[in-house]
């Protein structure tokens, strides 16, 4: 019941923070505004009126970017959860953990080799795929390395997991720093934009050809919810449970790694939203991944739509690159939330 | 039925157990003992098919252990390791309730309900049933986890399910008196519904009171196999442990005690 409750909340939150998020900028749409022009749009004509300025850049410039917002939250939140869920630690994080610095060293080597190759200079939909198989590949390798790193006999080690991030976030920033010193001016522009991570290069193509990378992740993630649950209890005891452990872990870094591998190639380096989001459920509704894993999906949409709202217009016309506000939003309500949990073991102890 | 037939398992190039070979029946509760290092953690991993092994066989029910799919094995065997912390916050009714993952696919069923229920009953963890599970004590963390593995082998009419196997290894390492002796004393019931129950244990007066077979390992050898009364015998557990035994006999107890002796 309660699980219900907190699932359409979450569907009302995205839903509010997408009507907030695409009336927010320099010219604002009020929210009845907004339904009318997206219902005009799909041939549903609703009596409130609005100028065609406004349909022009809810449509061609707004709904894009807080399509891709919604997106790339939602994989991103989802992702961090079912990596939490395979570390059997809920610090395991995207960006804590090197899996997105590995897509982006990836995407950083992708971006410098096409740039020599003058048959994709105009074809953008092919450099983006060719983009999305690098960075899935960076991440893939990332995640696969500090798994195996990490996991001690029948425990992942906490200390390890971070530690073996850490030189994995290490290793790749220093080559992209590498590969940055001898980039050309264009190049250079590229790469920066991946590593502060940004929305603003949002386009109806971009979201289509970013859409299967995130929805095939967030439908088939909850189907594992069971066996996540299980493995929490350890790899072996989870076998004795029935479940294909090793089916299992593949399936869980090809899926997690799909999505944050596809959100890096296109909007670089986000922190924080795939820890932050599933520790605020987890205190709401329990670690059940059967609630967990969908509600993350609605709450990261929700969270990652509404920073990029406050990053783009918080000194626009300039914009922070979103990256650094997910970190400014999460860094203290994580550690908030590191301590509120030290007080709940330490009040149940005593 | 299980058979145990001239297993060898070697880690790298060390042998860990030799050429053992013994069956357990059903209906029986059978008791693992040896000194530390004798390798019974490793034959009972061998036995729930958690490792493979190196020379020999394990068949259940006629059956080679590996050709059994783990989700058909699920639902008839169940197993308690010695691995018990759990980082992620789950609640201890999330955990007993794990036991039934086999038994349903999407929601649970009334029936695995009622066999949560029964198991946190028995087990005397129900009023720990939201608490999260980090924040217990080890030996209730050990009940609960005890209490989810029977939860695994419950069935509405246990009498018509025989078969089934419960395996644990140092199930009550960290409980007290009360709660070891509520553990065994299920897994006896269980034997008596026609289980097959085999049980990793230090504590030889533990074993005195429940085992019925005894299986003695020393150095990943077979030193002795047979009924409680034939292996718990001073000379044959001297040579096991390295120090003597004596074996006292009460007058208002029926099972024998062990103490160390005297030189």
């Amino acid at each position: 019941m309660r699980r219900s409750l907190t699932t359409t909340t979450l569907i009302l939150l995205l839903i509010a923070s997408v009507l907030f998020a695409s009336g927010m900028g320099a010219m604002h749409i009020p929210p009845m505004q907004v339904v009318s022009i997206i219902c005009n749009s799909i041939g549903i004509h609703l009596p409130v009126d609005y100028n065609e300025g406004m349909a022009g850049v809810l449509i061609q410039i707004r709904l894009p970017r807080v399509c891709l917002g919604v997106l790339i939250g939602a994989g991103l939140a989802a992702a961090g959860a079912s990596l939490q869920g395979l570390f059997r630690n809920p610090l395991a994080d995207a960006r804590l953990i090197g899996v997105s610095s590995g897509a982006s060293l990836f995407a950083v080597v992708t971006i410098v080799a096409i740039s020599g190759i003058p048959a994709l200079a105009g074809n953008h939909l092919a450099k983006y795929y060719l983009l999305n198989a690098a960075t899935f590949t960076g991440a893939c390798l990332a995640s696969v390395v500090v798994f195996r790193i990490s996991k001690a006999g029948n425990k992942t080690m906490t200390t390890t997991m971070l530690l073996a991030g850490l030189g994995i976030n290490a290793l790749c920033e220093s080559i992209i720093g590498l590969i940055t010193s001898t980039a050309n001016n264009e190049e250079l522009r590229n790469i920066t934009f991946w590593l502060l991570g940004s929305l603003g290069g949002a386009s109806w193509g971009m979201v289509l050809s970013l859409l299967p990378f995130i929805l095939v992740p967030i439908c088939l993630l909850p189907q594992l919810s069971k066996s996540l649950n299980a493995f929490s209890l350890g790899e072996a005891e989870a076998m004795h449970l029935g479940i294909n452990v090793k089916r299992l872990k593949t399936t869980i870094i090809v899926l997690a790694t799909l999505s944050v591998g596809a959100s890096v190639a296109a909007a670089g380096i986000i922190g924080f939203v795939g820890l932050i989001v599933p520790h605020i459920l987890r205190g709401i509704s329990g670690s059940d991944h059967r609630s967990l894993l969908p509600n993350s999906a609605l709450l990261g949409a929700s969270l990652l739509t509404l920073a990029d709202t406050f990053s783009r217009t918080i000194i626009a016309p300039a914009e922070l690159p979103i990256g650094i506000v997910t970190a400014l939003l999460g860094t203290p309500l994580f550690i908030a939330l590191l301590l509120k949990q030290k007080k709940a073991i330490k009040s149940w102890a005593s | 039925m299980m058979q145990v037939n001239q297993l060898v398992y070697t880690a790298g190039k060390r042998n860990i157990l030799n050429n053992i070979s013994f069956s357990l029946a059903p209906g029986k509760v059978t008791v693992i003992l040896g000194p530390n290092g004798a390798g019974k953690s490793t034959l009972l991993r061998l036995l729930s098919g958690e490792l493979k092994p190196s020379g020999g066989t394990v068949s259940w029910h006629n059956r080679p252990l590996h050709q059994i799919p783990p989700a058909q094995l699920a639902t008839q065997r169940a197993v308690l390791t010695q691995q018990y912390a759990i980082t992620l916050p789950f609640t201890c009714e999330e955990v007993v309730l794990m036991g039934r993952y086999p038994h349903f696919t999407n929601q649970p069923t009334a029936d695995d309900i009622a066999a949560v229920k029964a198991a946190m009953e028995e087990m005397h963890v129900t009023h720990l049933s939201s608490r999260p599970f980090q924040t217990l004590s080890g030996g209730e963390q050990q009940r609960v986890q005890a209490a989810r593995v029977l939860a695994q082998l419950w069935s509405k009419r246990p009498e018509a399910a025989p078969g089934k196997m419960l395996l644990l290894d140092e199930p009550t390492s960290s409980m007290d008196i009360q709660h070891q002796q509520l553990l065994l004393g299920k897994a006896r019931k269980l034997a008596q519904q026609r289980y097959t129950v085999l049980i990793v244990l230090h504590d030889l007066n533990l074993a005195a009171r429940y085992a019925d077979e005894i299986v003695l390992l020393q150095k990943g050898s077979l030193l002795a196999a047979g009924t409680a009364a034939e292996v718990l015998q001073p000379a044959t557990l001297q040579q096991a442990y390295g120090i003597p035994l004596q074996l006292i006999q009460s007058v208002d107890y029926p099972y024998p005690i062990l103490v160390p002796g005297h030189h």
